[in-house]
C-alpha cells in the first residue's frame, strides 16, 4: 500500500512517501500558522520531486504538535466545565485543582461536584442523583460552559455514571462536546481528569484543525483515509481525532523514535534526536519508546498519559559555541528557528554548533569559507565536550551495560560524533530528517487495557487472557486488521497493603490498519 | 522497656534542632524523606504533599517532640490503612483523619493534645500533619516504625505491650467504624475486615497513649529526621551514584539493569534480579509492600528493618515496588534504619516476619549495618 505519511510541527511541515519498506519521497516545508498552509505547499512539491499520484495514496497518516502547542500557549481552548462523581469523598481536590491560573482562566475553569462514583470493586460509593446533576449542568450553562468534562471515581472500574451523565447532556444541549473520562484516561483521578479537561478545553480547536485537514487532503485529490497519530505511536482516524485531540500529544517524540528504528532495521537502539536547542535521547524496546515511570506535567497541569521517557540535554544545532578563559561551552543558549540568518556560515555573528561542525568538514551548510578561520584547538574541544555529554545522556538512558546501536536523526544530528562511546554503532539514513512524518506513515492501529481486576485462586491465566482478549479487541475496533494483532506489551502490577488479590492489569495489542481490503495488497 | 532503645543514635542528635513548625518550604524535603524512608513502599507521597501545599500555605502546622509535652499529655496517632491506589481515585481528605482521631477521643474520654505518626515512611508521614491542622493540634516530632512497614502490629508500641485500641476507621462517605477494645490478636483481622467494608483504604487513628510513654516507647525525632534526609537528596540528587550514595550516609549495593521480575502473590514474596554493571554481580532483591532485603551473589548485605532504596539510574527518581520494570537500569541503596529495633523484635520486623530464611553476609563483604547503623550525617 501506498501510504502518505505528514508531520506537522511547529516549525516545519514534513512529508514523505512510503510503500512497504521503502521511502519513495520526501520533503520539508515551512508551517503555517493555519497548519494546513505547510500542508499544501509539502504536498505540492512531493508530487513535482517524485511523480505522486494522489489517487493511488491508500491512506494518510497525519502526526501533529498542533494541539499541545495550543495548550502551551492557553490560546483557542473553550469555555470548559468539569463535573466530577464523587462526593462526599474527593471534595478536598476539586476540578481543575492546582492548574495554573492562566490557563485555568483561560479554559473557563467551572468546577462541580456531584454526589456519587464507585469502589474498586465496582460497587456504588452513592446513587447516582439526577436533579442534583441537571442542577450543576443549568449552572455551568448559565456560567458560559461551551464544553463538558465528566470524571467520576473509578470510572475506568465502572463508567455508568460519566455514560448516563452524557446522555442527559445530548438531551439537553443536543451536539454540545462532552469528554469522558473513562475513554481517555487511566488510573489515578486527578491525572485522568485533567487529560479529559485539557481535551474538552481543545474541541472546539480540534473540529476546526480536523475540518480543515480533511478538505487540504481532498483538494490535493487524494481520496484515501485520513488517521492522526496517537502517543503511544498507534492511529486513530480523523473523526476519532475530532473527538480525542489529547490523544496527540506525545505523538511528535514517539514517531520521531519510530521512524528512526524504521531507518535503520533496528527495533531496539538508543534514539538521539537533535534539534536546534536540544539533543532528545529516548529508548526504543521492541519497536515501542520505552515509557517514563513518573507522570508528565503539561503546561503544568499534571496528568497520566504515559509519555516516551526522554531525556533532552540542551545542545543543538543552534547552539552558541562560547571559549573564554581557556574553556569552551555548548548551548544551553541558542539560536533556535533563526540559525539560517544568524550562524556564522549563514553571514550571521553568532557561533554555533552548526559553524563548528561544518569547520570539522562534517557538513557542508552554508559558506565553509566564513568559518576557516576557527581555531582547530576550539573546533576540536566543542566537538569533544558535544560527544562527552551526549555519551554520558545516551549512557543513563540506556537499558543494559552493553553498547547499543545509536539512531541518530534531525537537523543537528551532524553532531552526533561516529565513534560515540557507549554505541555499538552509529547509524544514519539519508532521510533521518524527516523521521517524524515516517513514523506517522507506519503506524499501526492498536488498543489498550489499562484496569484493576479481582484475581481469584487458580484463575491468573484466565484474568489475564481475558485482557489480552479486551485489547485485541479493542485494537480491531480502532482499525486494525483480525488475522495482523498481536500483544506488544502486558503487565501485572498486585495492588499493595490491600489483602486479597486485585492486581492493575495493563495490556497493549497491535495490528496492521485494514482498509476495507480495498487497497491492502 | 528496653534500654537499647531509648538510647538509640539518632541522626538529628548532633543537628542544631528539630523541627518546630512544618512550613510549605519543608515539604518538598518531608516528601523527598517520606519516600526514601517508604523502602520501595508507604505509597505515593504525591496526593498527600498536594493536599499539605494547600494547607500549610493557610497556616503552618506546629511540631513537638514527646519529651517537650507534659507527661501525661494525650497523643493520637493517626494515618491511612489499606491500597494507595485506592487514594489515587478516591483522594483523600484531611477531615476523615480529623474525624477518626475525634471518634478515639470519644472512646477514651479526654481530647487528644497532639496527632502522632503512625510510619514515616511514605505517604502516612504526611497525613498525620493534615489531620493535625484540621484539629488545630500540633504534630509529634517521632513515630512507631522508623520507616514504612506493612502491619499494624509492627509499631514500637505493639512491640512494648501497648494496646492499639481504641481504634476507629473513616471512610470519605461519611462511615465510621469504632472499636473501643480488643485483643491484640484481633487488631489485624478487624482492620482487614473494616478496610475491605469501606473500599480497600480508609482514615486510621489508633494508640492514643500519653507523652510519658511515647518518651519510653516511641522513636523520638523522626519527622525531623525525615525532612533532614529529604533535604540532603534533594541537594544531591544530581550528584554521581557513589556522592549520592554517601550524602545520604548509605551504602550503594548495585548499579545495574533488572534483569528479571517476578511480582509478589498475595503474602508470598516477589524479587528483582539485577546484574550489577560494576562487577558482573548477581542481585536479588526481595519484595512484597516494601523491598525486604538485598542478596548479592548469594550473600545477604542489607534486610529489613534497614532501609533499602532503588532509584532510577537515570534522574535519582526513588522506585516504588510496583515501579520496577525489567529492563530499567536502578540503583540500590542501603540506608541505616532511623531506629534501632532490638533483637527480640526480629519476628516482627525482620526478613522471617515476611517468610524470608537469607543466607547472612560471611566476612568478606561489609556486614549489613542492620544491627549497628553507622551515622554519616553530622
Amino acid at each position: 500500500m501506498l501510504k502518505l505519511g505528514i508531520d506537522v510541527g511547529g516549525t516545519n511541515t514534513d512529508a514523505v512517501l512510503i510503500r512497504d519498506d521503502q521511502v519513495l519521497g520526501a520533503t520539508k516545508a515551512s508551517t503555517t500558522a493555519d497548519v494546513t498552509g505547510g500542508i499544501v505547499t509539502a504536498l505540492r512539491d512531493l508530487r513535482e520531486k517524485s511523480g505522486l499520484e494522489p489517487a493511488a495514496i491508500g491512506a494518510v497518516m497525519i502526526g501533529t504538535t498542533h494541539f499541545i502547542n495550543a495548550l502551551v500557549e492557553g490560546g483557542s481552548l473553550a469555555s470548559t466545565a468539569a463535573i466530577r462523581f464523587g462526593l462526599p469523598a474527593t471534595r478536598a481536590l476539586p476540578p481543575f485543582v492546582d492548574w495554573p491560573e492562566p490557563l485555568r482562566t483561560a479554559a473557563g475553569g467551572h468546577s462541580y461536584l456531584c454526589h456519587g462514583g464507585h469502589e474498586y470493586d465496582g460497587t456504588q460509593i452513592g446513587p447516582f442523583d439526577e436533579a442534583e446533576f441537571r442542577a450543576v449542568l443549568d449552572k455551568a450553562v448559565q456560567a458560559g460552559a461551551e464544553s463538558f468534562a465528566l470524571s467520576s471515581v473509578f470510572s475506568p472500574v465502572n463508567a455508568e455514571f460519566e455514560t448516563r451523565a452524557a446522555q442527559i447532556i445530548a438531551e439537553q444541549l443536543p451536539g454540545a462536546p462532552v469528554s469522558l473520562s473513562h475513554e481517555i484516561g487511566r488510573m489515578g483521578l486527578l491525572g485522568r481528569e485533567n487529560a479529559t479537561l485539557i481535551n474538552a478545553a481543545l474541541r472546539s480547536l480540534a473540529e476546526h484543525v480536523t475540518a480543515g485537514l480533511t478538505r487540504t487532503v481532498a483538494e490535493a485529490g487524494i481520496t484515501a483515509p485520513v488517521f492522526l497519530s496517537q502517543n503511544d505511536g498507534t492511529l486513530m482516524d480523523i473523526d476519532y481525532a475530532r473527538r480525542y485531540p489529547v490523544a496527540t500529544f506525545a505523538s511528535g517524540p514517539t514517531n520521531s523514535m519510530r521512524g528512526a528504528a524504521f531507518l535503520s532495521r533496528t527495533r531496539s537502539c538508543a534514539v538521539v534526536d537533535v534539534g536546534g536547542t536540544t539533543t532528545d535521547v529516548g529508548i526504543l524496546q521492541n519497536g515501542f519508546p520505552r515509557e517514563a515511570s513518573t507522570d508528565v506535567s503539561v503546561a503544568g497541569v499534571q496528568t497520566n498519559f504515559r509519555m516516551p521517557d526522554v531525556l533532552s540535554i540542551g545542545i543543538g544545532g543552534g547552539s552558541h559555541v562560547a571559549h573564554t578563559a581557556g574553556r569552551t561551552a555548548v548551548g544551553p543558549e541558542s539560536v533556535g528557528y533563526r540559525l539560517t540568518e544568524r550562524a556564522l556560515v549563514f553571514g550571521g555573528d553568532q557561533l554555533t554548533a552548526t559553524d563548528i561542525a561544518v569547520a570539522a568538514g562534517r557538513a557542508d551548510i552554508g559558506d565553509p569559507a566564513r568559518v576557516a578561520h576557527l581555531e582547530r584547538s576550539l573546533v576540536d574541544a566543542a566537538l569533544a565536550g558535544i560527544g562527552e555529554r551526549m555519551a554520558e545522556t545516551v549512557d543513563r538512558m540506556r537499558v543494559s551495560a552493553e553498547p547499543v546501536p545509536v539512531v541518530a536523526v534531525g537537523g543537528g544530528s551532524i553532531l552526533v560524533p561516529e565513534d560515540l562511546p557507549g554505541a555499538s554503532q552509529v547509524v544514519r539514513s539519508e532521510h533521518h530528517a524527516v523521521a517524524n512524518a515516517i513514523g506517522a506513515a507506519i503506524a499501526q492501529a492498536g488498543g489498550e487495557v489499562d484496569r484493576v481486576f479481582s484475581i481469584g485462586p487458580q484463575q491468573r491465566e484466565a484474568v489475564l487472557d481475558e485482557a489480552r482478549q479486551e485489547a485485541v479487541d479493542r485494537a480491531v475496533a480502532a482499525g486494525a486488521r483480525p488475522g495482523t494483532v498481536e500483544i506488544v506489551d502486558i503487565e501485572e502490577v498486585p495492588l499493595a497493603y490491600l489483602p486479597g488479590n486485585a492486581a492493575r492489569v495493563r495490556a497493549k495489542a497491535v495490528g496492521e490498519l485494514s482498509l476495507g481490503g480495498d487497497n491492502d495488497a | 522497656m528496653n534500654g537499647t532503645r531509648r538510647t538509640s543514635p539518632h541522626p538529628t542528635a548532633a543537628a542544631p534542632a528539630g523541627l518546630n513548625r512544618l512550613t510549605p518550604a519543608d515539604l518538598p524535603a518531608l516528601a523527598a524523606g517520606a519516600t526514601l524512608l517508604g523502602s520501595g513502599g508507604g505509597g505515593d507521597v504525591a496526593l498527600p504533599a498536594r493536599l499539605l501545599r494547600h494547607t500549610l500555605a493557610a497556616a503552618p502546622v506546629p511540631v513537638v517532640p514527646a519529651a517537650a509535652l507534659p507527661e501525661d499529655a494525650l497523643v493520637v496517632h493517626a494515618g491511612e490503612a489499606g491500597a494507595p491506589d485506592v487514594l489515587s481515585e478516591r483522594l483523600p481528605c484531611a477531615e476523615d483523619f480529623a474525624r477518626a482521631v475525634r471518634a478515639v477521643e470519644t472512646a477514651t474520654g479526654r481530647t487528644a493534645d497532639a496527632v502522632g505518626i503512625i510510619e514515616i515512611g511514605g505517604l502516612n508521614a504526611l497525613a498525620p500533619a493534615l489531620a493535625a491542622a484540621e484539629l488545630g493540634l500540633p504534630v509529634l516530632d517521632g513515630d512507631l516504625m522508623g520507616r514504612a512497614l506493612p502491619r499494624i502490629d509492627q509499631t514500637t508500641l505493639a512491640l512494648d505491650g501497648h494496646p492499639a485500641c481504641p481504634f476507629a476507621l473513616t471512610s470519605p462517605a461519611g462511615d465510621t467504624v469504632l472499636v473501643p477494645t480488643c485483643t491484640p490478636r484481633a487488631v489485624a483481622p478487624l482492620l482487614h475486615a473494616d478496610i475491605a467494608a469501606l473500599g480497600g483504604a480508609a482514615a486510621l487513628a489508633l494508640h492514643p497513649v500519653t507523652a510519658g510513654t511515647l518518651r519510653t516507647s516511641g522513636i523520638p525525632g523522626s519527622l525531623t529526621a525525615c525532612v533532614r534526609l529529604g533535604e540532603r537528596y534533594l541537594a544531591a540528587r544530581d550528584a554521581p551514584p557513589a556522592e549520592l550514595a554517601a550524602r545520604l550516609g548509605a551504602r550503594l549495593l548495585c548499579a545495574g539493569r533488572i534483569d528479571e521480575l517476578r511480582p509478589r502473590h498475595g503474602a508470598e514474596t516477589g524479587s528483582v534480579t539485577l546484574h550489577d554493571h560494576r562487577d558482573g554481580a548477581v542481585v536479588r532483591v526481595d519484595l512484597l509492600d516494601e523491598l525486604l532485603a538485598v542478596t548479592v551473589d548469594g550473600e545477604t548485605l542489607a534486610a529489613t528493618p534497614d532501609i533499602i532504596v532503588a532509584v532510577d539510574a537515570a534522574g535519582h527518581a526513588p522506585l516504588r515496588c510496583d515501579q520496577l520494570r525489567t529492563g530499567r537500569t536502578v540503583l540500590i541503596l542501603h540506608l541505616p534504619a532511623l531506629h534501632r529495633w532490638p533483637p527480640e523484635a526480629a519476628h516482627l520486623v525482620g526478613p522471617r516476619a515476611y517468610g524470608l530464611t537469607l543466607t547472612p553476609a560471611t566476612g568478606k563483604t561489609p556486614a549489613p549495618a542492620g544491627a549497628a547503623p553507622e551515622r554519616s550525617s553530622t
